[in-house]
């Protein structure tokens, strides 16, 4: 009872993979910024994205002004939390064993989204902003889904210009290399890790801004998108920053083509396999960790 | 909330010992119904609008003298939406309290667990709040079912498309039991109907993106696209067909349509969409206006859903069953459910000898300028379904 797939469709799903790849692209490369530059894992990502969600949501409901604003206020906003966060919690767990970050940022995590749950309680909320597709030939592109992608890839653009060309971005990108060279070479490492969490929450909180147009929201969002994260940086070569963008894209047209040509059930299982594969031939990542 | 649960429970009992000094017609000690209701936990909304058609019906019997000339009174705890709980409670409620009688607790998985407890002890359970029909169908000679079954969720969907003369339908559905067994329902429906189901795919629980799912329907293009939901999947499937300009010329959903929000998150992008419903308040069954009256009165501001009413309405039928039986025996009972045929402010009842559901109506409403209108079953429609759906284009 299946039907018979056209170029069209292919055309189709190629599309929204695309669409959907970039915002993981973006996203990811938060994390895969934590990541390289203190070897800390935040399981916390995606809670910090639906934090970046709500605070869009209520900047369309109480303010009824155009949601894409609200970057320049959730971006900033939680780029103060993941500084408060790095500074008063994480900080503590850069040089302890994988474990303990694990489990800090899980906490922190999980008391997040009690607090939100408690706060806005858990019902679905969504910013009912821009609906609907522009019609091309037999393509239909999401108007919401094309906005963000626009602002994913000019986010995505800006920060990758930041880490190669700014002073800071340099900073970083010496102390995610080797943190001791760095160190010797003046640069105040501290203060790096302090940016690096703020710039990384403040990814998230663009994603989870767009993601808000796109999708109904609610305080457990976020898991989903801290899992597809990480397989989107292990994909790529964690702690590596193009990786990041490669395995976001690559993430969701595996996504998109499985559901066309298998079923949607499968898809996430198929992205699972994609990693197991990528682990057994390519350990480090298809574009090698660390290397920046 | 539990203590001011204990509190409630606690001045009831005051009220009933008190009420049994005046009256002589509970000059015996009330009749003891015992249930586990999910007030706190995932279940906590819908448990709580169960809770409520409890309380309410067991004030208007004991308003009318009771039954068996006793008053009835509910024994009653909180499983917090977990189905181990509601065994112990259960056990607790059947050995301990020694009640008399129970009613079911909310939801085909608690139902489903605790539906062992009552029949090791030969005690009838009305369990309104169960719809998996798995349940009633495992030689199970204790329970009844009160609410139509999964499988014939979009029967007034198929039969308002056959009717028009639609011939393809596609069906979409979350991948766990209840909109499993509604799918299944509905391919046979359709067969009866003369439909040809062109497209069936699942998706997981959580699923946000349905674009190839969608995609795929697109191309097979369906006159008429079921989709076995539950909620935030409604949502986020109305929301992409748009995205994706997927235009069946009737689009229905099982779980999740019915309730405001779905209205409220998707505006005018929910018009013309159907939905599936057990209940709604302006259907003419009988008693059901003054039940919203006495609703409104005993519980002001609260919840109203058809999970009250169905409480209620699975209250009256176990009344209904003591008053014909005349005896709280349980084999005795059970055989006076076997042979109710009544109306209760939920709907008809009447079970198999399985005890299922073979009377209650499902109805079907749509979104029309902002309003849940019925429009099937014809005896109980309120208006006409606006037909065909437009495409999205041309809104």
């Amino acid at each position: 009872m299946g039907v018979i797939i056209t170029p069209a469709m292919v055309g189709q799903v190629v599309i929204s993979g695309l669409l959907a790849g970039a915002l993981y692209s973006m996203v990811a490369l938060g994390l895969a910024l934590i990541f390289g530059v203190m070897r800390v894992i935040n399981v916390a990502h995606g809670t910090i994205l639906m934090l970046g969600a709500y605070t869009t949501f209520w900047w369309f409901q109480l303010l009824g002004i155009n949601p894409y604003l609200s970057l320049l206020v959730s971006m900033p906003l939680m780029f103060l939390l993941g500084v408060f966060l790095q500074r008063s919690m994480v900080h503590r767990v850069v040089d302890a064993p994988e474990l303990s970050s694990l489990l800090l940022t899980f906490g922190i995590s999980i008391a997040l989204v009690n607090v939100t749950q408690y706060a806005f309680s858990s019902d679905v909320r969504s910013v009912e902003f821009l609906t609907g597709s522009f019609l091309v030939g037999p393509l239909a592109l999401s108007k919401s889904r094309l906005v963000s992608f626009a602002f994913a890839v000019g986010l995505t653009l800006f920060a990758f210009w930041f880490l190669q060309k700014t002073k800071l971005g340099k900073a970083i990108r010496a102390t995610s290399q080797s943190r001791e060279v760095a160190m010797v070479c003046g640069v105040n490492v501290q203060r790096i890790h302090l940016y690096a969490f703020g710039m990384a929450s403040a990814l998230a909180a663009a994603g989870g801004s767009l993601v808000a147009v796109v999708v109904a929201i609610q305080p457990e969002m976020g898991q989903v998108y801290t899992f597809k994260s990480f397989l989107v940086i292990v994909l790529g070569g964690a702690g590596n920053y193009p990786g990041a963008l490669l395995g976001g894209m690559l993430l969701g047209l595996v996504e998109q083509l499985s559901s066309l040509f298998l079923t949607t059930q499968v898809s996430e299982a198929v992205a699972y396999v994609l990693l197991v594969l990528v682990l057994l031939l390519r350990p480090t990542g298809l574009l090698g960790g660390r290397s920046t | 909330m539990r203590t001011a649960f204990r509190s409630m429970t606690g001045l009831a009992t005051a009220l009933v010992v008190l009420a049994g000094s005046w009256a002589p017609a509970s000059a015996q000690a009330p009749i003891k119904i015992g249930a586990s209701l999910s007030l706190t936990g995932t279940y906590a909304a819908l448990g709580q609008n169960q809770h409520r058609g409890y309380q309410l019906c067991a004030k208007h019997v004991n308003e009318k003298g009771g039954v068996l000339g006793r008053k009835i009174e509910f024994v009653l705890y909180d499983d917090q939406s977990q189905p181990a709980t509601g065994v112990r409670l259960y056990e607790k409620l059947i050995t301990q309290d020694k009640v008399d009688l129970v009613m079911g607790p909310y939801s085909s998985a608690i139902t489903e667990a605790v539906a062992n407890v009552n029949e090791k002890y030969k005690m009838p359970m009305v369990a309104p709040m169960a719809s998996t029909t798995s349940i009633f169908k495992k030689g199970r000679k204790f329970i009844f079912m009160v609410q139509s079954a999964a499988e014939v969720y979009l029967e007034g969907l198929v039969e308002m498309a056959a009717k028009r003369g639609l011939k393809t339908i596609a069906i979409i559905n979350e991948d766990t039991l209840f909109p499993k067994a509604t799918v299944q329902g509905t391919i046979e429906l359709a067969k009866k109907n003369g439909l040809q189901v062109v497209f069936v795919e699942a998706y997981p629980k959580g699923n946000t993106d349905f674009s190839a799912i969608l995609t795929k329907i697109r191309a097979a293009n369906p006159d008429v696209l079921g989709a076995a939901t539950y909620f935030d999947d409604a949502v986020a499937i109305t929301r992409q067909m748009k995205e994706l300009n997927v235009n069946p010329k009737m689009y229905g959903v099982t779980v999740g349509g019915d309730l405001p929000t779905f209205y409220q998150l998707l505006g005018k992008n929910a018009e013309f969409v159907y939905g599936a419903t057990q209940w709604e308040v302006e259907l003419p069954y009988p008693g059901a206006k003054e039940f919203l009256q006495a609703y409104s009165m005993e519980f002001p501001g609260r919840d109203l859903s058809y999970h009250s009413a169905g409480g209620y309405g699975g209250c009256q039928v176990l009344v209904e069953a003591i008053k014909r039986a005349g005896s709280l025996d349980g084999e005795k009972i059970r055989e006076a459910v076997l042979k109710l045929d009544i109306n209760t402010v939920y709907g008809g009842f009447k079970v198999d000898p399985d005890g299922f559901q073979i009377s209650h109506k499902m109805v079907m409403f749509q979104w029309q300028e902002g309003k849940k209108v019925i429009v099937w079953p014809d005896e109980l429609a309120a208006g006409k379904a606006l037909f065909p759906t437009p495409p999205w284009t041309r809104r």
